[in-house]
């Protein structure tokens, strides 16, 4: 048994209370719920100085597009960037607690995250869920032993790689780098290359589409390209736009609340407020 | 039967020039069966924040509730109203704290942020957040509602025109989409005024 | 234990209505090193001395003031490893915090947090007092911020505030030179000289501390080469 809610917020952790609900209506034939996807294609590679990845920019729910440019390269420490694929909350959710977790750490080292240890920290969270929590990952970074890439599957595996992909798009990907990928490329050939299996995603895979975005992470340096390439501009843009004129719409009733203006901070002393 | 069909629902919110509108349905059905015509899927968090949750009506009303009472405690303790994106990352943590017994609602959050800036997202029932710069959708009329707003969105539109717009991409989706609609519920928030408008729409 | 069998339960009022427990704690603090915080127009400073109890110490090992977040430092007066302990916690908090409103925590909110934790441990079994009171100097929404949190739990914002040994004459020398309109860089002066006050020995940089937050949001202590500059512009 749960405490009641209301020593809040929570500590974290998961909260099972729906399960049995959820279970119910399922048995009696309503389906799941389907989520939020990154279909996706998502890659990496290691140059001649460091970590490039790369990402498509599609989110999809079932067959609909449900994001034409969400962001899929995140955060997990200064120098350290992780792609994700799998169910959007999951991945989201997963780089973001690890994160935090190493910026914890670094505040008790006092030294720059390795990626060893996110990929640590990553593997073994997922290890614990069993692969329910679906997220597939390609962790990249420099740190103090060089560049690493590795690529991390939801029940906890992880592969260590010169250059990887994952996703739906991954086999597109992968044949691009497979043709291409040469050790002691530069910088240059390395974003281009990885745009270039990006692309070979966006337009082969159905999962993946819109815009390339690209993470260079070199030492001591971390360059985020959002929206290195825009291959799929809209089309279908009409000059004028639909225009409607005022009243148009059958309106049953209307209610106006005026909002009041901002006041100066309640500040206990001194009564009189600024005017803006 | 997916189990957002069971109610069903229409949820649109759209970014205007220093101004937000955020729309919804009013019908509440079981299956086929309409149960009332006044429901309420949007719920009001401050005047300048909105939520609008699509999805299974009895998740909507409990969440809507912790919601609500997770702002006032907000409020209680910070002295201050949240701002959107904050009170966005909120309802994210809730949902996402229900990974593997969720929520069975999809929710829509309108707001006006620091010096008028309109935010609209949406997010999966999970909690993934979708962040949109003109328009989000939400529930059984989605799909309907994708299309509607991708032709008949324009970018910094006035008031009158926001609520025109949204209006009518609310009502012609609907239309195409037998579990939702019975009239609308509009909500226009510009920097000064919150407007709310009920709609007459089609009745069968 | 003069003060009688009072003295003795932590969570045991004394007739006249104490917690000599907590008192205790106060003296702990009082007799640490001195520390003090600035707050000026536009920015933060806290400032400790470091001694050290032999030369033999290796004094880059030590570092008094640390980060809770990017934009809230700390410094402690009193016993280090208790410290350590809240220092852990309030960074934690601080994380707990961004995790769910991905907004960094405001000053107020973790210095009641941290103060929380201070006041559960004078009413819980098992546990003493914090021999610790800390300074708080962030910089947040609403401007520069300096808070002091005493081993009962209580917190005040300051302007300026000091503890730890010769809290009075410092506190003194502050009041004699706050001004409202201070900036950032008289503060560390002041902070400079206010430390020099009481100051046992020749001030170096290898014996203080200083950390500053300016109107960049971004806490950080100084090198040494920084506070000889600053040393070099009070002499």
């Amino acid at each position: 048994m749960s405490t009641p809610e209301v020593g809040v917020p929570r500590k974290g952790g998961f909260n099972f209370d729906l399960c049995r609900r959820n279970e119910m209506l399922f048995s009696k034939g309503i389906k799941p719920p389907s989520f939020l996807k990154t279909g996706t294609t998502i890659v990496g590679l290691v140059f001649k100085d460091g970590v490039v990845l790369g990402a498509d920019t599609r989110a999809t729910e079932g067959p609909i597009v449900a994001d034409k440019n969400c962001e899929k390269i995140h955060y997990m420490a200064p120098n350290i960037y992780c792609c994700g694929a799998g169910t959007a909350a999951d991945t989201e959710a997963v780089t973001d607690m690890i994160s935090s977790q190493l910026q914890m750490h670094r505040y008790a080292t006092g030294r720059e995250s390795r990626v060893v240890t996110s990929l640590t920290l990553l593997k073994s969270h997922l290890f614990s869920y069993q692969g329910h929590v679906s997220a597939a990952l390609v962790l990249g970074g420099v740190d103090v032993t060089g560049p690493h890439l590795h690529t991390i599957y939801p029940h906890g595996s992880t592969d260590t790689l010169p250059y990887a992909t994952m996703g739906s798009g991954s086999l597109a990907a992968m044949a691009v780098f497979e043709s291409k990928y040469k050790e002691g490329l530069t910088r240059e050939e390395g974003i281009e290359l990885v745009a270039e299996a990006i692309c070979s995603g966006i337009f082969n895979d159905l999962g993946s589409g819109s815009n390339v975005d690209v993470c260079v992470i070199t030492k001591g340096k971390t360059e985020y390209l959002r929206s290195h390439q825009l291959p799929n501009p809209r089309t279908y843009v009409s000059s004028k736009g639909y225009t409607f004129s005022k009243g148009l719409t059958e309106v049953l009733s209307t209610k106006i609340t005026p909002l009041k203006q901002k006041q100066a901070d309640t500040v206990p002393e001194g009564g009189d407020f600024m005017e803006e | 039967m997916s189990i957002f069909e069971y109610n069903g629902s229409a949820v649109v919110a759209m970014v205007g020039k220093n101004c937000f509108a955020i729309a919804s349905d009013r019908r509440l059905g079981v299956n086929l069966q309409t149960i009332a015509t006044d429901f309420q899927r949007i719920h009001k968090i401050h005047p300048k924040l909105y939520i609008g949750l699509s999805g299974l009506a009895t998740d909507v009303q409990t969440l809507s509730q912790k919601l609500a009472f997770r702002h006032k405690l907000y409020v209680l303790r910070e002295e201050r109203d949240m701002r959107p994106e904050t009170f966005a990352s909120l309802v994210s943590a809730l949902l996402y704290e229900k990974r593997f017994g969720p929520y069975l609602c999809m929710p829509v959050i309108a707001g006006l942020g620091d010096d008028n800036v309109p935010f609209i997202c949406t997010m999966d029932c999970l909690g993934a957040k979708e962040l949109a710069k003109d328009f989000v959708v939400s529930g059984t009329a989605s799909e309907s509602l994708y299309g509607a707003c991708e032709s008949m969105f324009k970018a910094d539109m006035e008031p009158d025109e926001l609520f025109e717009t949204i209006s009518q991409a609310l009502l012609a989706s609907v239309d195409r989409d037998c579990l939702s609609g019975w009239g609308g519920h509009v909500l226009l928030v510009t920097p000064t005024e919150v407007h709310e408008k009920t709609l007459k729409g089609r009745m069968d | 234990m003069g003060d009688s069998q009072y003295s003795f339960s932590l969570t045991t009022f004394s007739p006249s209505g104490k917690l000599v427990q907590i008192e205790h704690a106060l003296m702990a603090v009082g007799s640490g090193q001195t520390s003090l915080g600035i707050k000026a127009a536009n920015g933060v400073v806290i400032a400790t001395e470091k001694k050290l109890p032999s030369i033999l110490v290796d004094e880059t090992s030590v570092q008094k003031i640390q980060l809770l977040t990017t934009d809230i430092g700390v410094v402690y007066s009193g016993m280090g490893p208790d410290s350590r302990v809240l220092v852990r916690k309030s960074r934690k908090q601080a994380q707990q915090y961004f995790r769910l409103y991905r907004e960094s925590i405001p000053v107020t909110q973790l210095v009641r947090e941290t103060a929380t934790v201070m006041q559960e441990f004078t009413q819980s079994g098992g546990v003493r007092p914090f021999g610790v009171s800390l300074l708080v100097a962030g910089y947040d929404d609403n401007g520069p911020q300096l808070f002091q949190v005493d081993p009962s739990g209580s917190y005040f914002s300051w302007k300026a505030s000091a503890m730890g040994k010769n809290v009075s004459n410092a506190k003194t020398f502050l009041e004699k030179r706050y001004t409202d309109d201070m900036e950032l860089d008289d503060a560390v002066h002041t902070a400079i000289l206010t430390l020099k006050e009481g100051f046992e020995g020749q001030i170096s940089s290898k014996n203080i501390e200083i950390g500053i937050i300016g109107t960049d949001r971004n806490f950080r202590v100084l090198t040494p080469a920084e506070i000889d500059d600053y040393l070099a512009e009070v002499e």
